[in-house]
């Protein structure tokens, strides 16, 4: 449900309130006009009162929306069904009553509160939002290697990443397969050193014969194996050796997984491979997308290094027809992001893209690692003193700015790592995407940022 | 078991649980046999067809104009995928205009509302026809001993037709509402479903016309059918014809659902290759089918129980209360009848979603759906609890409990034990400084209680306490007379400690196996817990021939714990088959039908998990409050004159 939506469940317990109290009332009145010498002024009183204030309160509910209804309902209206019941049992006590509520309240009361707390325990709960992957990566204007090997790394992880979690991003690789050395879920082969492994693995005898010989087609995905210029045009390579090399053995693997099936991995005697076809859906990555996976497993064990990489840039693929570097596109994806300030914090934050690196506390989904946790209330004075300090700031508004307009002037350590975090990964153009309100309201924010309570 | 004739009865309850076993185990151990034999009709077909359009390709002027393309699914007996003629059009881009909504709360939250409140009534309106054929079979059969109880049996069954003929009315228009909601909202993608579907549908309200004939037959015939017997056997057997219209009906519906998680029939592009039953007949249609029955019984007995158990508080005559009393039994051994099956054709569900696509099995059990599943692990331990708690109770009331009722406090230890470890979750979310503490995602002690070798061997004794639980139940006020007693209670015993034995073995087995070996041991653990069932029960229901009672079953006498209990089972019930259809359905993330028809609506994101359970929980009470209207509204139509039930009840398990 968006925020400014009603949240159905207290709306209807808010109704099933203010009908409760209209039946005490009811109820209340009969049991005076049954039984002499109870004080039916009084108690018709008490009770009206109660459910006139039920139905104003939840007729309030109905005015406001999703965090301030459930404010309104655990502050007030909760509490003044909890007096309600109190009194309607003094009611019961006072007049020597013997049966008193009936089962179905009771069961009401009984059934309301286990399902409430069912659905307090789902609330208790690690909240993790899935959102639909984008069509297609949208890249603009030329890339370098890291960034289109990085490309590579937030499709297969994703860009949001949640600590504890294996992390998923489109091409949903992590399920079943591990990249760090040691890692084993048993599912898919581990893919560290994929890149050594690729050409090594094509010589091999098994890879020749096993499942199915080279030249033949694997019925499933309609992939020749071991044939470069057979793959499909649109995902073929167009320059490099006439040979098959070790980009296109892993080429291969996403686009035909059952044309090779690393033993003990397979199914019905390591014949077929249990892995999707990556080109086709769900996964359906496009041409650009398949190559920066590539990009990524053939440097992602040399971090830095990209001489590995055999794979052209989009803006130097011969086989690019241009889809996915569109820099003239229309669509509203690829328009150039500003923010004018009049938006709201959070989607001020998620356009400017900080939570796919930064941590920030107060925004939803700021889960990211791969800059500094944003906790500038406490540590903007403490880097100001930083004898490595370099920047011109003198309070934390002034850093803050300075931090989202110039982010080398300070480069922070990396505590868990014991290095610095990565220079020059933060963009330097942030200037051209805030108004100046939004950047003022931007630094107000952040500079307010500190580590959760308890923490 | 429930009249002086009851070897028959025995025998037929006996061979009940063995025709759903007989149905369930090949479907979880064997490797889609009938798949493959299926597959090579369809080749046969295909071949066939080919045939026709090349003879008309000669007897016509040209080539005939049929593009043939494959089948996303199924497959000829090669392996390679099976061709079709295209019969229909691709499944559309759906843009903004495909997708309609109002400002007060999202499409996708409205469709759930709307469908899960179907759901639930069509469930109770399908379950109550079993219970009502099975009870009044029952009624039939001890007429002629024992007419007081028969007509006890044909009393209750009239009184649950009354309140499902209410149900039925209200079934029909929540169905309405549900295909006003989907053609409004989402009218793009109902347009491609129906165009697929189209003569499917119509066969669907063609049997919904059979549906309600049957029905009022059934109802409004059954005090002229009562008295002639034959008359009385014609009358039962429309309750049979009436339950195979209704499965028809469910497995009809069940197709466009099992479709869109799973479908078949159609090739990558969304396009209709001619074979409906292949359209239908998509890989989870059966067992989601199965589950459904068994979940369908389930669900029916909590609410038939819910509904005793409040009049059995409400009741202001003894004769009432040990009427409702009785009910609530009744209604509880058949809730507990479909839920002890119930886990099997889940882990069916599982293994036919595993087979279609296994990134799928693993977002259900290990990716973004995998904290539902230890909320389901919650929910089903609650059951559990609460049937226990109910046999506990109701223990007390029966003579001669007090020799078993010591037990009752290790078995609720037990059960405490193994819920721990089922609900102990593989791995949670943390900060980076948390993991840095525990050293890793898992805990180094409670984290082997995460995995799936501790899971199984929980549940299963779970089970199996159940079932024992069940079984000192039976016997409660039974004085055994056999002159093989002894033995019999020694093989119960080596029966129950064997099983125990067993399952702890192949869990702790499982840990000194690879993970993919790991999952054939759950295999052999079922099997132990199905042989407690049915052994168990054999030989206790056989060690009862003349054995001597301990005195009557004291009905009316249920404390009002063991009454709450069903009210427990009931919520519980209610909320787990919203959890369950909410995780099958939205596993399909952003897809209307997987990998074919994109949800591009702005709701295609996948709910947190507190936002889905507010609405389940929302849709828990709103379906209660409306099953109260229903039952207000059943009860207006004035009683029946009551039947004068003897004194002491026979208990219906004891016999």
């Amino acid at each position: 449900m968006l925020p400014e939506q009603h949240d159905i469940l207290f709306t209807f317990i808010a109704i099933a309130f203010a009908v409760f109290a209209i039946y005490v009332f009811i109820s209340s009145i009969q049991i005076c006009r049954e039984r002499e010498g109870i004080n039916i002024g009084f108690w018709g009183t008490v009770f009206g009162a109660f459910a006139i204030g039920a139905f104003l309160m939840t007729a309030h509910m109905f005015t406001l929306i999703q965090a301030d209804q459930l404010q309104f309902f655990f502050s007030t209206y909760l509490w003044a069904i909890v007096v309600l019941l109190m009194v309607w049992g003094s009611f019961y006590k006072s007049n020597k009553i013997e049966s008193q509520s009936p089962p179905i309240i009771r069961g009401f009361f009984f059934w309301t509160t286990v399902s409430l707390l069912l659905a307090g325990y789902t609330n208790w709960l690690p909240q993790q939002r899935s959102d639909p992957p984008p069509k297609e990566a949208a890249l603009v204007g030329d890339v370098t290697m890291e960034e289109f090997a990085e490309m590579g790394r937030i499709i297969i992880f994703g860009a949001k990443q949640v600590a504890g979690q294996p992390s998923i991003g489109k091409g949903q690789c992590p399920l079943c397969h591990t990249f760090d050395p040691g890692d084993n879920i048993g599912r898919c082969p581990n893919l560290f050193g994929v890149e050594n492994r690729s050409h090594d693995r094509v010589k091999e005898d098994r890879y020749a014969t096993s499942p199915i010989a080279i030249g033949e087609t694997d019925p499933a995905s309609g992939i020749v194996k071991g044939k470069y210029d057979e793959i499909p045009e649109e995902y073929r390579r167009q320059n490099g050796p006439d040979e098959f090399t070790g980009e296109d053995y892993i080429r291969e693997s996403v686009m035909c997984p059952t044309c090779y099936v690393v033993e003990k991995f397979g199914n019905d005697g390591d014949t077929k491979s249990p892995m999707p076809v990556i080109v086709k859906p769900p996964v359906s990555l496009s041409r650009v997308e398949v190559n920066a996976v590539i990009a990524y497993l053939q440097s992602k064990d040399t971090p830095g290094e990209f001489a590995t990489v055999t794979v052209p840039l989009p803006q130097d693929d011969a086989g690019n027809t241009g889809g996915a570097v569109a820099e003239d596109s229309s669509d509203d994806e690829d328009k150039p992001v500003f923010v004018t300030g009049t938006e709201d914090i959070q989607t001020m934050i998620n356009t400017l893209g900080c939570p796919l690196c930064h941590t920030i506390p107060g925004v939803e989904g700021a889960m990211g690692m791969l800059g500094p946790e944003l906790h500038e209330k406490i540590n903007a004075p403490k880097r100001i003193k930083d004898p490595n300090y370099k920047g011109k700031a003198t309070n934390t508004k002034e850093y803050v700015r300075e931090s989202i307009l110039n982010p080398g002037a300070y480069v922070v350590f990396n505590e868990a790592e014991g290095e610095l975090f990565p220079d020059g990964l933060m963009p330097t153009d942030f200037s051209q995407m805030l108004s100046v309100h939004a950047i003022d309201k931007l630094v107000d924010f952040i500079s307010q940022t500190e580590p959760p309570a308890g923490s | 078991m429930l009249g002086k004739n009851k070897r028959s009865i025995t025998a037929f309850s006996l061979g009940l649980l063995l025709a759903m076993a007989i149905y369930l185990v090949p479907g979880m151990t064997s490797d889609a046999i009938a798949k493959e034999a299926f597959a090579e009709q369809v080749f046969a077909e295909e071949a066939f067809a080919k045939e026709v359009l090349a003879q008309e390709a000669v007897e016509g002027e040209g080539e005939a104009e049929i593009e043939w393309s494959q089948d996303v699914f199924y497959r000829d007996w090669e392996g390679n995928p099976l061709k079709g003629p295209v019969s229909g059009y691709p499944a559309p881009e759906l843009g903004p205009s495909d997708y309609n909504n109002y400002d007060f709360a999202p499409s996708r939250m409205l469709i759930w509302v709307a469908n899960q409140q179907h759901l639930y009534f069509g469930s109770f309106v399908l379950a109550v026809p079993i219970f009502c054929m099975l009870i009044e079979f029952i009624g039939i059969r001890t007429r002629e001993e024992d007419p007081i109880m028969s007509q006890k049996y044909d009393r209750l069954a009239h009184d649950l037709m009354k309140i499902s003929l209410t149900a039925y009315s209200w079934t029909a228009i929540l169905g309405g509402i549900l295909l006003f909601t989907f053609i409004t909202l989402f009218p793009g993608f109902f347009k491609y479903l129906a165009g697929i579907f189209r003569p499917v549908m119509h066969v669907y309200a063609l049997m919904f016309l059979a549906e309600s004939g049957i029905l009022y037959v059934y109802y409004y015939g059954w005090d002229r059918m009562n008295q002639d017997p034959f008359l009385k056997w014609i009358h039962a057997s429309l309750s049979v014809l009436l339950n195979l219209v209704g499965t028809i009906l469910m497995f009809l519906a069940n197709s466009w659902a099992t479709f869109m998680q799973a479908p078949g029939g159609i090739d990558s592009e969304g396009r209709f290759l001619g074979n409906i039953w292949h359209v239908i007949h998509s890989t989870l249609w059966n067992p989601v089918g199965v589950h459904r029955i068994l979940g369908n019984i389930v669900f029916g007995g909590g609410i038939v129980g819910a509904y005793a158990a409040y009049h059995y508080l409400t009741a202001k005559t003894e004769e009432d209360r040990a009427h409702y009393d009785w009910v609530c039994y009744v209604a509880m051994f058949i809730c507990i009848f479909g839920l002890i099956p119930l886990p099997f054709a889940g882990y069916w569900l599982m293994k036919e979603v595993y087979a279609f696509r296994q990134q799928m099995g693993i977002t259900l059990m290990g990716g973004i759906m995998a904290w539902l599943f230890i909320i389901q692990a919650v929910m089903i331990g609650l059951l559990f609890f609460a049937a226990n708690s109910y046999l506990h109770n109701g223990m007390a009331r029966v003579k001669g409990s007090h020799r078993y009722m010591k037990y009752c406090k290790y078995m609720v230890l037990l059960l405490i034990v193994c819920f721990t470890m089922w609900m102990t979750p593989h791995t949670i979310v943390m900060t980076p400084a948390e993991l840095k503490v525990m050293g890793g995602a898992q805990h180094p002690v409670i984290g082997h209680f995460g995995v799936m070798s501790a899971k199984n061997t929980a549940v299963n004794l779970m089970i199996t306490t159940t079932v024992l639980c069940f079984i000192l139940y039976q016997r409660a006020n039974k004085k055994i007379t056999v002159p093989w007693a002894t033995a019999g209670n020694c093989w119960i015993a080596a029966i129950f400690v064997g099983a125990a034995a067993n399952i702890i073995f192949l869990g702790v087995y499982g840990y000194y196996l690879p993970a993919n070996q790991r999952v054939g041991l759950s295999v052999p653990q079922v099997c132990t817990t199905l042989t407690t069932l049915f052994a168990g029960t054999a030989i206790n229901i056989s060690m009862f021939k003349d054995s001597e009672s301990y005195g009557e079953v004291k009905w009316g006498s249920q404390s009002k714990v063991g009454t709450y209990a069903i009210f427990l089972l009931a919520i519980s019930f209610t909320w787990l088959m919203g959890l369950m259809g909410y995780i099958r359905s939205a596993v399909r993330l952003f897809w209307h039908v997987t990998e074919v028809v994109r949800d591009n609506s702005v709701d295609a994101y996948t709910l947190t998990i507190g936002e889905a359970g507010k609405m389940l929980t929302f849709n828990t009470l709103f379906v209660w409050v409306q099953f109260v209207v229903v039952f207000w509204v059943g009860s207006l139509s004035g009683k029946k004159e009551q039947v004068k039930a003897p004194e002491g009840v026979p208990v219906p398990a004891q016999q």
